[in-house]
């Protein structure tokens, strides 16, 4: 409690103060507000109008003569729905592995001393550093020498390859601040294995870092491009994300452009809607921020 | 709820492999990039194969590889990744170099025979793309010819009746058709190199048309220093410098000429797709009627127009090579080489499919036919020149045109570093 | 060994696995590749063979690349510092209790579910010259009579550039998410009654925020600004997709000079070089990272 009590006692609050940060506040807010939606926006609109619309100089801010003809076509140009299934199964199993494997290497990590953990630690962050490119081929190899091309177990492998390094780090970092040792210590003098302690007591007190731990795995390999079109590309077993790649042409334009965004508009829906559902975990509720020294 | 969904796609999966190995006798996978109607491609593909079943009784697999993904997934398959056993490729030297004798393209020397009359069936500049080394590859299947294309209205809105026949009267057009507004922001550009983002193939027209070559028949040598090559590069950049009538960013990349020619902001197109027709016509209905597709203009010595295609052979390691030749001799038929011109939008590689009525049914067609007789093969016969023509900075000649166009730099110093670099690149 | 020693063997594991597989392979891999010939072309015949570092000197060599590196290091530091700032600023609003904040919450977190290439499509679109919305805006209000040339404007400020800054807006754009998130579940261990006692104190909001939230937050905001440096420095797919590294080379990045390289020039060996220097880079973070943390108390 030490830095709360810093503080100059004869600096008082005036009103006008606390009012201009205020409005300042909700002004540069609502700038960065813009900022965020203006692409959505633009992606959402364009999804209503038809090609020759969506080109106009000058730009039409508002569809003209809005139509779901975009969304129509996006799903007969590409098994849509299809495609957001594999997507979605995809993800939810990368997140579902990768939180669990993360979470258990993160907790050891964080609040156990063991020989080779340094090491281990170093090993995790190393992987970090390099850029995904150059991963590419020695990964394609590696995962057809196992027989797992094409396959879905193939890319939930690799994405949950990918994930884990990161998602150690962050769980370690939020392990290491989330939870007095005291709670620990109690529950095993409480006869409590290594294990129980972890499931009972550390987890459901962590629920925001492994909530916010979920929705990164999940979201990475919702997103990702690259490894999908490599290492899945049969037929209908395709990401949702390679089907929307299908759009562009061989001179790397995007035809039907109405229809792309439609795609693109449908594409993001699952995510956010899935988010919808975690979010309670990762702000207010649960969490149990309030422990008193 | 997600134990059973585990359990539905182990159980898919198991099916998956329970069906493919009751059906081992003798299906074929077969992928090819999509095509410019979309909407029909895989549909006629399936007609095809369907057709194709009833014939022979082989069996086909269709996966398409999009666009976006096929360079990566074809250098993949040149370095021992999984493949298909035929395949609509393209630049068969590049992937053969870097498959060497294990992975990527396969030649199909053996089944030579099977084609007597390739050389009198096809167009003699497509057939380059399918032989090398003296090796025989597959059969061209399409073709990509780029023509001209203008806007007639605003053409007619300041007093041209047709399109340039020259390079002379490309500057004169492009200049009446510049439009400015108060503010030098610029209304309306006369002329625009070309359409696509690979703005090395704005280049060479303009080299062949001058007389230019860029490498000798065995692909060894460099043939770029000389005055075609300063013809050329100077016309493109008094264009933009001189006369002002191109963008001067239309280099960098995401420089995306559909759009404003669309909206009537580009006057002519020098180097346009012949796809761009089919696009047009089917995704810009409202603008039909405004414009028009013409030959190339006359250069200096030639008016060459750009010419590329695609190819369907067989890959290494593949087993059903012989399979894989009937269904080539299938689809080389007459009628069913034009289906694929029909549902692709592209070009045929046979005067036979060029000649039919889907190739005359609207003006643009006319003109593209008529383009495929000024046409000059893009594919040079080195390995190489997918490196040297990648449309980057720092492939040889992007850093060429980038120095000399835009930046303006001394033209023959440009050249003749232009030139060895070329050079050093042939002899990898 | 004893009982516990022996459970966080057991609960490392997994994870130890994969990440030897996927990421420490991959990396030797290429490394390997670096300090050998491999040009693609020629490798069937020619097979590739040690050359120790020759293939680092070429890369430094070309002036282009050392541009590259010290163009990589103002994106990031442009990049991871403009996009954290906001972060903070958006992650106590969220944090915060109000009405209609589960509807704000979503609004600001949705750059988050477009897709790194479907964002750079769209921004795109939203910068090129003639065809941008905003410059339309701009210019319908007055603020400038010429379009603004977002992505091709190659007139510099020492190493800055106006397509650097545009390109530097997106990447912000599409890590602010992220950060927000991450910084959420930070600040959700901040106990209340610390503002509480501040508040009794007599600090305003500012002050509670320099004196109570990041103190608090330094643990979280360490290892983010670590990972997201590193992840920075080998940023590929925003640069790649919207100006390949032009105009000029001005926004050229080290992943991507390494892709272009290996995938269109086909030599993997200078590719590897490059991929190298970003390793090296990535690895004086860490290490950083590394003594930072082992300052901290562990069991």
């Amino acid at each position: 409690m030490t830095s709360a009590t810093a503080f100059p006692v004869a600096k008082s609050r005036t009103r006008a103060g606390d009012a201009l940060t205020k409005a300042v506040i909700y002004i540069a807010l609502a700038m960065m507000l813009v900022y965020l939606l203006l692409p959505v926006y633009w992606m959402i609109k364009s999804s209503f109008q038809s090609n020759f619309e969506i080109q106009r100089i000058p730009p039409l801010w508002l569809p003209a003569d809005p139509t779901l003809k975009p969304y129509e076509n996006a799903g007969l140009l590409i098994p849509m729905w299809r495609y957001i299934y594999n997507s979605l199964f995809v993800s939810a199993m990368t997140a579902f592995i990768a939180s669990g494997i993360s979470c258990t290497a993160a907790y050891v990590l964080a609040r156990f001393r063991f020989p080779g953990a340094t090491l281990i630690l170093a090993l995790i962050l190393i992987t970090q550093l390099v850029p995904p490119i150059t991963r590419v081929f020695p990964v394609y190899f590696l995962i057809q020498s196992f027989g797992m091309l094409n396959t879905y177990s193939g890319l939930i492998f690799a994405y949950v390859g990918f994930s884990v390094p990161f998602a150690v780090l962050l769980l370690r970092g939020y392990f290491q601040t989330s939870c007095p040792p005291e709670l620990e210590e109690a529950a095993l003098m409480d006869g409590c294995t290594y294990f129980s302690a972890f499931w009972r007591v550390i987890l459901p007190v962590s629920l925001p870092g492994i909530a916010a731990v979920t929705i990164f795995t999940f979201l990475n390999a919702w997103n990702d491009f690259l490894w999908a079109s490599l290492l899945l590309s049969s037929g209908e077993m395709k990401t949702i994300q390679v089907g929307i790649g299908e759009f562009s042409t061989e001179g790397g334009s995007t035809e039907y452009q109405n229809a792309f965004m439609a795609a693109c508009v449908v594409s993001t829906l699952p995510a956010l809607i899935l988010f919808f559902f975690v979010q309670r975990w990762l702000v207010g509720g649960l969490t149990a921020g309030a422990v008193k020294a | 709820m997600k134990k059973s969904r585990c359990a539905a796609s182990v159980a898919a999966l198991v099916a998956g492999l329970a069906f493919a190995g009751a059906a081992n006798s003798q299906t074929i996978e077969f992928w090819t990039q999509h095509y410019a109607d979309k909407l029909n491609w895989n549909a006629a593909i399936a007609e095809l194969i369907e057709d194709f079943e009833a014939e022979s009784g082989i069996q086909v697999n269709h996966e398409v590889v999009p666009w976006s993904a096929a360079f990566q997934t074809w250098l993949t398959v040149a370095r021992g990744g999984a493949h298909p056993d035929c395949a609509d490729m393209y630049w068969l030297h590049s992937f053969s170099a870097i498959g060497g004798d294990q992975y990527g393209p396969m030649p199909i020397n053996e089944y030579r025979d099977e084609f007597p009359t390739l050389e009198q069936d096809f167009y003699s500049g497509a057939l380059r793309d399918v032989i090398w080394q003296e090796d025989f590859y597959g059969i061209p299947w399409r073709g990509d010819i780029r023509a001209m294309i203008y806007r007639t209205d605003v053409a007619a809105e300041v007093g041209i009746a047709g399109p340039p026949e020259t390079w002379d009267e490309i500057i004169e057009y492009a200049k009446k058709m510049t439009k400015r507004d108060e503010n030098g922001n610029i209304e309306r550009w006369g002329f625009a190199f070309g359409s696509a983002s690979n703005v090395v193939s704005w280049l060479l027209p303009y080299y062949w048309q001058a007389g230019g070559e860029m490498m000798t028949e065995d692909g060894k040598t460099a043939t770029i220093d000389n005055d075609a090559m300063r013809a050329a590069l100077s016309f493109m950049r008094d264009l933009i410098w001189e006369h002002e009538v191109v963008n001067e960013d239309s280099m960098e990349q995401g420089f995306d000429a559909l759009p404003l020619f669309v909206n009537g902001k580009i006057g002519i197109i020098g180097s346009a797709h012949q796809a761009w027709g089919v696009r047009l016509d089917r995704e810009y209905p409202e603008i039909d009627g405004t414009w028009a597709m013409a030959r190339s203009a006359m250069g200096p010595d030639n008016r060459s127009s750009f010419s590329g295609a695609g190819y369907i052979g067989v890959l290494r390691g593949s087993e059903n090579a012989k399979e894989c030749v009937e269904w080539m001799k299938f689809l080389s038929r007459d009628e069913n080489m034009l289906r694929l011109s029909k549902a692709s939008g592209a070009v045929g590689t046979k005067p036979a499919v060029m000649g039919s009525d889907f190739w005359s049914d609207r003006p643009w067609k006319v003109i593209v036919g008529q383009a495929l007789e000024d046409a000059h093969t893009s594919q040079h016969p080195a390995p190489a020149w997918s490196s040297i023509a990648t449309p980057k900075p720092g492939a040889v000649l992007f850093d060429l045109m980038y120095d000399t166009i835009i930046l303006q730099k001394d033209m023959d110093a440009a050249i003749a570093k232009a030139q060895e670099r070329m050079q050093a690149e042939l002899t990898r | 060994m004893n009982e516990k020693n022996i459970f966080c063997y057991i609960m490392v594991a997994p994870a130890l696995i994969i990440t030897m597989l996927l990421g420490i392979y991959p990396m030797f891999a290429s490394m390997f590749i670096s300090f050998r010939t491999y040009d693609l072309l020629n490798v069937q015949e020619r097979g590739s063979h040690w050359v120790g570092l020759r293939n680092y000197y070429t890369v430094f060599a070309d002036e282009r690349f050392v541009q590259t590196v010290i163009q990589t290091i103002l994106f990031t530091v442009l990049a991871v510092g403009i996009s954290v700032a906001m972060g903070l600023f958006l992650a106590q609003i969220i944090n915060a209790r109000f009405r209609g904040l589960a509807v704000l919450r979503t609004l600001i977190l949705v750059p988050w579910f477009v897709p790194p290439a479907i964002a750079s499509v769209i921004w795109i679109w939203l910068l090129n010259t003639d065809l941008s919305p905003i410059n339309s805006l701009l210019r319908d209000m007055g603020w400038t009579t010429r379009n603004i040339r977002f992505l091709t404007d190659s007139s510099t400020w020492g190493p800055i550039s106006i397509p650097m800054l545009a390109i530097v807006a997106v990447r912000v754009w599409n890590g602010l998410p992220f950060i927000i998130i991450f910084l959420l579940a930070g600040l959700q261990s901040v106990p209340k009654d610390y503002y509480e006692a501040a508040e009794i104190d007599g600090a305003n909001i500012v002050q509670k925020f320099i004196h109570v939230t990041l103190p608090m937050l330094k643990p979280v905001l360490l290892i983010l600004l670590a990972l997201l440096f590193m992840g920075g420095i080998g940023h590929f797919e925003m640069n790649f997709i919207m100006t390949g590294g032009g105009p000029r080379n001005l926004t050229n990045v080290m992943a991507v000079y390494a892709y272009n390289q290996g995938f269109l020039f086909f030599k993997f060996d200078q590719a590897a070089a490059a991929s190298g220097v970003i390793l090296m880079m990535s690895s004086v973070i860490c290490v950083f990272y590394m003594w930072a943390q082992s300052r901290d108390n562990l069991r």
